[in-house]
Order: C-alpha cells, then sequence, then structure tokens
C-alpha cells in the first residue's frame, strides 16, 4: 500500500470528525472516498495533509510516519493536493498559482513541469493572467496543474467536479483518468457524482458518521449500497 | 507668490515624504503580511540609530558601511524578538499591540541603562553635510541621500516580494496561509524571515534618521506615529504606503509653510482621522480578511 490510515481519528478543537479510520490505497490505484454532506469526507483529506487540529492514530505514506509531521513536510512527500472549492491564490497569476506547486518537489526544481501547461492549452496562453478572473473550470484546471507541479506520488481530490458545469466535469474526469492510468499517478478522491466514481474509481470507502461503513472494489459498489448510505 | 518659496516647499515635501516612506516601510511588510501591530517598530528605528553610532564611535565604520550593518544587526534583534514572542501570538492581535508594546519599553529602558540619556551623534561624511544650491532652490545634500535611499529600499522591497521564490511564499502565506502550507511552505519561517527584513528596514531608518536629529532612547516615538498613520492610511500595502507617504509628506510642507510646523502636524492628523472615518480600509486596502 502506498498510503495507510491506521485507526485514525481526527478533531477540530475538542470534537471528533473522524472516529477510528482505517484504510489503505494500492500504489497505482483510485480511491473514492463516498458519502452523503457531512459524513468526513472532507476531513478525511485534511487529515492525511495534516490540515485538522489534531488527531490520533497513524498515517504512513510510502513507509514513512506522517502522524507527527507538519502540512508542509507532507507537502514534500510528494501529496498533490486539491482543495474542495478549488482555493486559488486570486491575487497570484496562473504562473505564479503553478510555481507554487514547485515549493513541494522534493528534487527542488523551481521551473514548471512541462505537463501542467500540456494538459491544461488555455493556461499556457493565460500564464500572466489574474487567477480570480479564471471560470471555476479552468480554476479547476489550475488547481490541478498546480498540484501537478508538486510532481506528486499521490493526489489527493476533493469533490473535484463541484459547482463545475457538465462538459467541463466530463473533461476532468478524462485528464484525472490519464494522470492515473497512463503516468500511474495514485489518486484519493471525494465524490458525489457516482458517475464519476465509477469511472474513475478502483476501490472505493462508503462514509457515515465520520467512520468508514463499506469498502471494496468499485464493482461492488451496488445500487443497493448507493441508495442505502447517500441517498437523504 | 514667489516661485522659489513654493519650489522649497515641494522639495522639502519631497524630503518629509521620504522620511516618513522609510520608517513606514518595514512596519508596512510586517503588518501587511502577518497582521502585526508592531508597537516597537520605532525603538528598532532607535536601535538602527545606536547600532550606526556604537559602530562608528567604537569601531570606526564608515556611515555607509554602517547602513548595511544597521539593517543585519537589527535584522537579528527582529528574530529573536518573533522567535520568543510574536510567534506564540500570531491571530491575536490585542496580544500581540500589548506585547510589542512592552518590548518597545524594554528596548527603551534597555538602551538607556547601556548609553545613558545624554543626546548621541551620527557623524556624516563631510559631503552629505553641505547644501546644493540648484539656484532657486538650497537643498541638504543629506535629505536628497534620505530621498535616493528611500527609493532604493522602495526598488529593493519591491523587487524581493514580487519578482523572487521568497516573495511567492510571502504572498501566498498572506492569502492563504493553509493553501501555503498544502504546497510546502513553512509559513512559521516564512513569518520569521519577514519580521527580519521589516526590522533591518527600520535599522536603515534609524542609522538614517540619526544623521538627521539627534540620537536618544525615546528618538522612535517621534517617527514611530508617522509611521503608523502613512500604513493604515495606505491600507497596509507597500503602494499605498508610498502614496500616503508621499501626499502626507507634500501636505506637511504646505501646510507647515502656509500656518506653522506644529499646526501643520495637527492638520495632518485631522486629515488622515476624517480620511479613516469615510475609507477605513485606507488609499489601497482590499478589505480582504487574511486565512
Amino acid at each position: 500500500m502506498l498510503l495507510n490510515l491506521q485507526d485514525v481519528s481526527s478533531f477540530y478543537g475538542n470534537t471528533r470528525i473522524l472516529r477510528n479510520v482505517t484504510m489503505g490505497v494500492a500504489k497505482g490505484s483510485c480511491l473514492c472516498v463516498l458519502g452523503r454532506n457531512g459524513v468526513g469526507k472532507t476531513t478525511l483529506v485534511k487529515t492525511i495533509m495534516g490540515l485538522t487540529d489534531k488527531i490520533e492514530g497513524e498515517i504512513h505514506l510510502d513507509g514513512a510516519d506522517l502522524s507527527a509531521s507538519r502540512t508542509d513536510e507532507r507537502a514534500k512527500c510528494g501529496i498533490g493536493y486539491i482543495p474542495q472549492g478549488r482555493q486559488i491564490l486570486g491575487k497570484f497569476t496562473v504562473r505564479e498559482n503553478i510555481l507554487l506547486g514547485t515549493f513541494a518537489r522534493a528534487d527542488e526544481s523551481t521551473t514548471i513541469p512541462d505537463i501542467c501547461l500540456e494538459l491544461f492549452p488555455y493556461l499556457k496562453e493565460n500564464l500572466n493572467r489574474r487567477a480570480g478572473l479564471l471560470s471555476g473550470g479552468q480554476q479547476q484546471q489550475l488547481a490541478i496543474a498546480r498540484a501537478l507541479a508538486v510532481n506528486p506520488q499521490i493526489l489527493l481530490l476533493d469533490e473535484p467536479t463541484e459547482g463545475i458545469q457538465p462538459n467541463i466535469v466530463a473533461e476532468i474526469g478524462e485528464t484525472l483518468k490519464m494522470l492515473n492510468k497512463e503516468l500511474g499517478i495514485t489518486l484519493v478522491l471525494t465524490e458525489q457524482h457516482i458517475k464519476v466514481a465509477r469511472k474513475l474509481g478502483d476501490e472505493f470507502v462508503m462514509m457515515d458518521n465520520g467512520r468508514v461503513v463499506d469498502s471494496g472494489p468499485i464493482a461492488e459498489l451496488t445500487d443497493d449500497v448507493v441508495e442505502r448510505h447517500m441517498t437523504v | 507668490m514667489d516661485p522659489s518659496v513654493v519650489l522649497s516647499a515641494l522639495v522639502l515635501g519631497i524630503s518629509i515624504g521620504s522620511i516618513f516612506l522609510v520608517a513606514a516601510l518595514g512596519l508596512a511588510i510586517i503588518y501587511g503580511t502577518a497582521g502585526v501591530i508592531n508597537m516597537a517598530h520605532g525603538e528598532l528605528i532607535m536601535l538602527g540609530a545606536y547600532t550606526t553610532y556604537t559602530l562608528q564611535t567604537f569601531l570606526g565604520v564608515p556611515f555607509f558601511l554602517c547602513l548595511p550593518l544597521s539593517f543585519c544587526i537589527v535584522a537579528l534583534v527582529g528574530i529573536a524578538i518573533e522567535r520568543l514572542l510574536i510567534q506564540h501570538l500570531y491571530n491575536r492581535p490585542l496580544d500581540t499591540l500589548l506585547a510589542t508594546w512592552g518590548v518597545s519599553l524594554v528596548l527603551m529602558q534597555g538602551v538607556r541603562l547601556i548609553f545613558g540619556s545624554d543626546p548621541k551623534y551620527v557623524q556624516l561624511p563631510a559631503f552629505l553635510s553641505t547644501n546644493l544650491d540648484l539656484g532657486i532652490v538650497n537643498v541638504s545634500v543629506f535629505r536628497i541621500f534620505v530621498v535616493l535611499v528611500a527609493a532604493l529600499l522602495v526598488f529593493a522591497t519591491w523587487y524581493t516580494f514580487y519578482r523572487t521564490r521568497f516573495g511567492i511564499m510571502v504572498r501566498a502565506v498572506t492569502q492563504n496561509k493553509e493553501m501555503a502550507a498544502s504546497f510546502g511552505i513553512n509559513s512559521g519561517k516564512t513569518y520569521m524571515l519577514t519580521f527580519a527584513i521589516g526590522a533591518g528596514l527600520a535599522g536603515v531608518a534609524g542609522a538614517m534618521f540619526g544623521g538627521l536629529n539627534i540620537v536618544l532612547p525615546t528618538m522612535g516615538m517621534s517617527y514611530v506615529v508617522e509611521a503608523f498613520l502613512m500604513v493604515v492610511s495606505g491600507g497596509g500595502s507597500l503602494l499605498g504606503t508610498i502614496l500616503a507617504s508621499g501626499f502626507t509628506g507634500q501636505m506637511q510642507s504646505i501646510f507647515a509653510f502656509i500656518f506653522n510646523d506644529t499646526f501643520a502636524r495637527f492638520l495632518i492628523f485631522l486629515m488622515v482621522v476624517i480620511f479613516l472615518r469615510f475609507r477605513p480600509q485606507g488609499l489601497i486596502g482590499s478589505g480582504d480578511t487574511r486565512r
């Protein structure tokens, strides 16, 4: 396993959000984290990044124990993060946003990797444009390019299709599939779109009330499982 | 009206503006980046003046070399203050305000204990102590020097923050600390270095102000008020601070020409208060929330 969570609980202040989560992600695979709103999917991703107030349990990436590491140290282990809502730095140019990713590179390279601009020609043509002026879909492309600039071994994507036009959702889905299947980048993807999850995922975990309540190969993500855990 | 008098007032305005700017630059960087209202900024300026005095008097260091050395020495003091105190108080503005005020008192009393309360003097090179006769106006060469150094410091600051990787780090942390960390940036280290640069700039300001006035343990208080006014009315940004310093310097010179220096200061304060009543975000402030 590339990423392992062992009995992980996570807190905001004194409030426990994740409860004893144990899961693993195989190298080169795509794990979809599913569940209704508010069940702890975003907290799970933030916990892996070290963005919650406190954690219990152990998190290992490629054998290295990240449990006590700061967020910036975790990023330098090769984690590319695409947060919910994209969180592009709006006052930065497109170029500066992508360059931000290079601060986490293990090889200390300071140039934008070719793949970031080859995948998204719009970004290449608008490097000096202020990122806050981009549309939602373009910002999502920028968020992916920024995470790729890390040269990641694993990408954490928190609802990457949320608030994006349907035609762009398909495009982003294709891009992620290519990154996973052709470049071998491991993906952890929180999603509410079951279609996207079934198209991209190899495995799934279903969350409810901060716990993993079901998991398995994506083929086992039947309509019955979806109805039981995801319908309101 | 005699045009030479008007021109003199304008030239003096530029000089006053550049002094305000040099005093405010370090404060603007620290406030703009970390949101820290550094009440000890005036005492860091004072430390710069005493550093120059000490280097000149006891080690015979030439004035021009004292400027970068004052930057380095006061930057180290800034690092010590940030590591020992400020880093534990980020996101607690009231506590930071009180703590830095305490630091200002400690620095002032410490310098008084070491150097006494009698005035000290920074020796300027002979050519800086002369006046330049431009026909219709007569300008102090040292005041021209202060304007040039102010321009150089502004350029160096702009370059550092907008054209280097360190600048991307600082601006990323200012915009969104969580995202900056998610891409490998250590915000604690970034704040520390920014505080050091801000303190170092105060040190350079002090080294120059020591050449303008006598050096006293209390000298920082006379500069810090104007520095705060420039930063707050400028909106905390570099450009805003430059504009506020330039405008206020000219206004002070014109008011002093029409009335007198004391009344000019009164009018400036009044103008700033009225301005902030209607535009609390300052000249170039965006009103953004620091995340």
